[in-house]
């Protein structure tokens, strides 16, 4: 049996729940599904059906990583402008530098360094 | 009296054929339209004495159910053979390279009170040992699916 039709109740959950996935193919045949729940119960729903299909998470055929937040949110984002930092925009969103900084690490490579113009991801 | 009998017998046979139901043009057209109005494409269905053969590649296996499921609420159709085939997944690449994967990982499961948690990145598979208190172990388990991993090996222990 495939991790597809294993996981198949989990994606029709996803489906019914809105949230929006994709799938992918990792090592060894895992199914890795990447998403964005409506909110932390839809994902909770998730995570429950999982357990309940594979408790313990033994199997490890499975990968499933799931954020919240709104599908393709336009204003999760925030241009930087001269002046900014972490902390400073932190404080904006009432959420810790930290939070930005590990929400960036992709584009980021030193909390102190921000630049004008860079489009950093909020995670509120 | 013959003519009565003959007349009966005519009109038994007509309704009996119209009980029968629509023909495997009709039926195929209608299918076709249920799968449109479902929005679900990619789908080749045939109609052959009622029965439905559906084939094609779909996107994944929710897809291919939801056809299924579609198809066989249409009026007249018996039965529905399921060929469909789900198209390759693209393969999964990792959000960092190894060391920052790993960095990424120890920090989030620190954030997240997994202190009893260990983790081995090879690849961008993540290979997890240790013990944490049971009422962390899904959130634990969270943290590192969440990272952006490709492979998982799950060897951590539920403690009290």
């Amino acid at each position: 049996m495939s991790a597809q039709e294993k996981y198949q109740s989990l994606l029709e959950l996803a489906n019914q729940n809105g949230t929006t996935y994709e799938l992918s193919e990792g090592q060894n045949g895992t199914l890795v599904v990447t998403g964005v729940a409506p909110t932390e119960e839809a994902k909770t729903q998730l995570w429950d059906e999982y357990e309940r299909l594979d408790p313990e998470f033994r199997s490890n055929d499975l990968i499933l990583n799931i954020s919240v937040g709104q599908p393709g949110g336009s204003g999760t984002t925030y241009t930087v402008v001269s002046g900014d930092s972490l902390s400073k925009i932190g404080k904006h969103y009432g959420i810790a530098w930290k939070s930005i900084w590990d929400a960036n690490r992709d584009i980021l490579s030193d909390p102190d360094k921000i630049y004008p113009g860079q489009e950093l991801k909020i995670p509120v | 009296m013959k003519i009565k009998i003959l007349t009966v017998f005519t009109l038994a046979i007509a309704l009996f054929l119209s009980a029968c139901g629509k023909s495997d043009a009709d039926l195929a057209k209608a299918v076709n339209d249920k799968l449109a109005a479902e929005k679900i494409t990619g789908v080749t269905a045939v109609v052959k004495d009622g029965v439905a053969t559906l084939t094609g590649e779909v996107g994944d296996i929710t897809v291919k159910n939801k056809a299924e499921a579609s198809v066989k609420s249409v009026e007249g159709i018996k039965s529905v053979t399921n060929n469909l085939t789900m198209k390759p997944l693209p393969v999964a690449t990792p959000s960092a390279p190894d060391p920052a994967l790993t960095a990424k990982l120890d920090d989030a499961l620190k954030a997240a009170g997994c202190t009893g948690a260990a983790v081995a990145v090879s690849n961008g598979k993540v290979t997890v040992t240790g013990e944490v208190p049971a009422a962390k172990f899904t959130t634990c388990i969270q943290t590192i699916q969440q990272a952006g991993i490709t492979g998982i090996d799950n060897q951590l222990k539920k403690g009290k």
